[in-house]
């Protein structure tokens, strides 16, 4: 079933986080093998920057900064609402992410105060397939952009039941 | 760190990572994404997959880590984009092949294919640009 398009310009927050170093580095830790809490449990290596204060404070940045897709935790709100919204009606366990983008203006440390705000910015079919896309945006507490995210869904629909029935049994 | 001169056109990097039995409940632990698909594996079955599905997210935390090692710096990270194009099940493994294929003005430009252990594409048109701007 196709999303109705009048969703389109549909806003969600605006969500307030406040970005902590356990987080930054739990995450880290979990997506390079590890297991959150546990500092120094992965097995890949996340980025020196991104888990061990120490090596951080020598940095240009001073502190731990928080990797690539940290975003997750603070801007996905709005993409995982519109998901849920029963007003636009998504199945969600025929639901899968299909595909991300992140422009990045500036970095996240711990003590940043970020604000998202998300708004539904096209909806389409292929198919069987639809696909629903949600804009964040995300900045901090000087009113300064810090993320923009771009959050795509895809549903992959069951084919209608055929009208007509199969090849007669002899 | 490294500097916008250490940048050259054809550079290649690789990263591999694997989808242990834990790593979906991790990842929902520290990403705060726990639809069922990804964290109970009858969700999973019922939804036609062999057994619970990684976060897309965190296949894309394993892209920004391949880009960020060649990088230097995670800070630098200008864009990051992929296409979830095939999903990642407990149990398998990715390798990530990226190669430079720009050096413009202060940005650098990477293109990373993500493949699992069957060779199959897991990602498409995945790509990073980094800034080295002062």
């Amino acid at each position: 079933m196709a999303i109705d398009p009048r969703h389109v310009g549909r806003r969600y927050g605006p969500f307030r986080t406040t970005v902590c170093a356990e987080r930054i580095r739990d995450f880290a830790t979990a997506v390079a093998g590890g297991v959150p809490g546990h500092f120094g449990t992965a097995t890949g290596e996340p980025h020196p920057l991104t888990v061990d204060e120490q090596e951080a404070a020598k940095s240009r940045y001073g502190s731990l900064v928080a990797p690539p897709t940290f975003g997750v935790t603070f801007a996905m709100h709005p993409f995982a609402l519109a998901c849920a919204d029963p007003e636009i009606g998504l199945d969600l366990v025929r639901l899968l992410h299909a595909e991300q983008e992140f422009e990045y203006h500036s970095v996240v440390r711990p003590g940043d105060v970020l604000t998202t705000t998300g708004e539904v910015v096209e909806v389409r079919s292929k198919g069987l397939l639809d696909f629903l896309t949600v804009q964040s945006e995300t900045r901090n507490a000087a009113g300064e952009l810090v993320l923009v995210g771009r959050w795509s869904a895809v549903v992959r629909n069951e084919a209608p039941p055929r009208s007509e029935a199969g090849p007669a049994k002899a | 760190m490294k500097r916008l001169e250490d940048f050259r056109v054809g550079d290649a990097f690789e990263l591999v990572r694997s989808a242990d039995r834990y790593r979906p409940l991790y990842y929902a632990a520290v990403s705060g994404d726990f639809n069922p698909i990804h964290v109970d594996r009858e969700v999973a079955r019922r939804a036609g997959f062999p057994d619970a599905i990684l976060h897309g997210m965190c296949t894309m935390g394993w892209l920004a880590d391949a880009c960020t090692a060649y990088f230097g710096d995670p800070g630098r990270l200008s864009r990051l984009r992929a296409r979830f194009s095939r999903p990642v099940i407990v149990g398998d493994t990715v390798t990530f092949r990226g190669r430079c294929v720009a050096v413009e003005g202060a940005g650098v430009r990477v293109e990373v294919e993500a493949v699992n252990q069957r060779g199959e594409e897991v990602l498409r048109g995945a790509t990073a640009e980094a800034s080295f701007e002062e």
